[in-house]
């Protein structure tokens, strides 16, 4: 059906355009043979040639009879013959022959000419002759002026016909040329309301896109619940439970530990709960940066500080702050840097292996500030990069390590607020690096 | 007296004669010029046509077929030499024929004064003596009934305001 319509739409605008210039075409044409037809010239001006030569005649006629000069009779006698010539010349011979009036008017001239009175022509005779001349164009004046009028009346005639014509064709063109406009706008509004189709479909397509991700992030955050919630939850209900089981009180040492693990459980409920609030006042735009110029050095040192006062129990290896010879200062809000740092150490103390050293280095590098938080761990497999950022994605390997999910992307977040990101990169001898990148100011 | 004397003498005769007729022509006045002139009155005679630079144009008129060749002098050289200072000439024809021709038309256009056409002379039984001449197929502007009545023929005098 499609294949069929296509060719006939196409092959019908081509013909609409195609009248629409041969009528314009054929309008131009007739316009331009109006336009050389409404030219006049002498030549039909007959009339009046006819008439001088009958006022010449009677010039000499009438010359004759008041006995003239000669020289007065010679110049009304060159007078008649020249029109006479005149008559005889090319389109004023053609408009005689054609009226059927050129018959016998050059006997009259050969006849003048026989009683020139320059060659000693006799006047009587001359005079008779010219009056019989008189006559004689008397009785065809009145049929050159009818004919010229017919001539006149029938290139008016054509005149209007032609004009008639170009009138035709210029409607003509208009009423296709209207056709044709209609057509291209009907096209025009198909084309647009395609295009408004194709655009919903894309909107719809990315609405269900959106609406896809947000069920997958539900489907997590309902897993990590599920984990890191219950896990701490459990330690303390099994903390309780030996507390609390009858039989033998528990000495003072039990006691202790077992407020302790509780202790740390309620912590790490505490850090998921801030983690995700603050996640949430990010999303929805509600934290504003205070930037200004900070040392990197004392941010990192002091979020090193915070990290061992609340990980007691990690125990594990120990960070190292390896400051250069030169102030590293960034264009940053301390607590959101704080923040960022505290993630990032928090993910290297989770997955180094117990002992191993943290590296921490603030340094300058060109007009950033940059500071590089290097493990020991087990790395990341590229797969794992690629997915680092999005929102409750933890490595399968870690699912049972305690976090979120939500610092890597809380981090970048944060750090993209302030102008600044967060990247992750294979450390070279086996971990990863994390690295902060913050607008640097340039120091003198 | 040998055959060859009386045949030089008769030549010689005759050369006298050839000369002296043209002069005698050459000496009555063929145009004559009145008003804004060199002293209200200016003749022409052939003579001093002879001594102007001569045009010819070749162009098709409305009263004969073909392209006629006409040979003669400029209209604006006419006037200059009669000191003329106007903007319009009359030109008047031997059957009183009178038109109003604007003097910018001899400046805009090569107008000539034709003696000759396809080298015979105009006589006063033809256009002459004198037929003024437009190069009507040189200019698109002149093959109009307009510029068609200024083409006088048989032209005798020119009166210049």
């Amino acid at each position: 059906m499609m294949r069929l319509t296509r060719p006939l739409r196409y092959g019908g605008l081509a013909a609409l355009i195609l009248a629409c210039i041969g009528l314009l075409t054929v309008a131009a044409v007739n316009i331009v043979r109006i336009e050389r037809q409404m030219q006049i010239s002498a030549t039909e001006n007959m009339t009046w040639i006819f008439g001088q030569t009958q006022i010449e005649a009677l010039n000499l006629a009438a010359a004759l009879s008041n006995n003239a000069e000669p020289a007065e009779v010679q110049l009304r006698f060159d007078l008649l013959v020249s029109r006479l010539n005149l008559l005889r010349d090319g389109p004023q011979w053609r408009f005689l022959s054609e009226a059927g009036l050129a018959e016998g008017l050059m006997g009259w001239r050969d006849g003048l000419l026989a009683l020139d009175p320059a060659e000693g022509g006799d006047r009587a005779a001359l005079a008779a002759h010219v009056a019989a001349l008189s006559t004689a164009l008397r009785g065809k004046a009145s049929r050159v002026m009818s004919r010229e009028w017919q001539i006149q009346s029938e290139r008016l005639d054509s005149l209007g016909r032609l004009h008639l014509l170009a009138l035709a064709t210029v409607l003509g063109a208009l009423i296709s040329g209207t056709v044709l406009a209609a057509l291209l706008i009907d096209r025009e509004r198909r084309l647009i309301r395609s295009k408004m189709d194709q655009l919903r479909a894309k909107q719809l397509e990315r609405d269900l896109d959106q609406e896809r991700r947000t069920s997958e992030g539900y489907r997590r955050f309902s897993d990590l619940i599920a984990h890191q919630v219950r896990t701490p939850l459990a330690v303390i209900d099994s903390a309780m439970h030996r507390l609390t089981r009858p039989g033998n009180p528990p000495s003072p040492e039990i006691i202790r530990a077992k407020a302790e693990v509780s202790r740390e459980a309620v912590a790490r409920l505490v850090r998921l709960t801030d983690t995700a609030l603050l996640m949430a006042r990010v999303d929805r735009g509600a934290v504003e940066p205070d930037l200004a110029c900070h040392d990197l050095d004392r941010i990192a040192a002091a979020a090193i500080e915070d990290l061992h006062e609340s990980a007691r129990a990690l125990k594990t290896g120990r960070v190292i702050l390896g400051s250069g010879n030169r102030p590293v200062t960034a264009i940053c809000d301390p607590v959101l840097t704080g923040e960022i740092l505290a993630n990032l150490l928090r993910n290297a103390f989770l997955y180094s292996p117990p002992g191993s050293d943290i590296d921490v280095r603030p340094m300058q590098d060109g007009e950033l500030a940059v500071c590089d938080i290097s493990d020991r761990g087990p790395g990341m497999t590229p797969e794992e990069l690629a997915v680092a950022f999005e929102d409750f994605a933890r490595g399968a390997r870690h699912r049972d390590l305690p976090g979120s999910g939500l610092g890597l992307p809380l981090a970048r977040h944060l750090a993209r607020l302030q102008d600044g990101d967060v990247t992750l990169a294979p450390r070279a001898g086996g971990g990863l690096v994390a690295r902060l990148i913050l607008p640097g100011a340039v120091t003198a | 007296m040998t055959l060859t004397h009386r045949l030089c003498s008769c030549l010689l005769a005759l050369a006298i004669i050839a000369l002296a007729a043209p002069r005698a022509i050459a000496e009555s006045p063929l145009l004559t010029l009145t008003g804004a002139v060199d002293g209200g009155l200016v003749e022409i005679s052939r003579a001093d046509l002879d001594a102007l630079e001569w045009h010819e144009i070749a162009t098709s008129t409305t009263v004969t077929d073909g392209r006629p060749l006409f040979r003669g002098v400029l209209m604006r050289d006419i006037l200059a030499l009669a000191g003329a200072r106007g903007e319009t000439v009359t030109a008047r024809a031997l059957n009183d024929y009178v038109i109003d021709i604007p003097v910018s038309d001899f400046h805009e256009f090569d107008v000539i004064a034709a003696l000759y056409m396809d080298g015979t002379a105009l006589t006063p039984r033809d256009k002459g003596p004198i037929w003024i001449v437009y190069p009507r197929d040189d200019h698109r502007v002149l093959a109009d009934i307009r510029y068609d009545t200024r083409w006088v023929w048989q032209l005798v005098a020119l009166h210049v305001q």
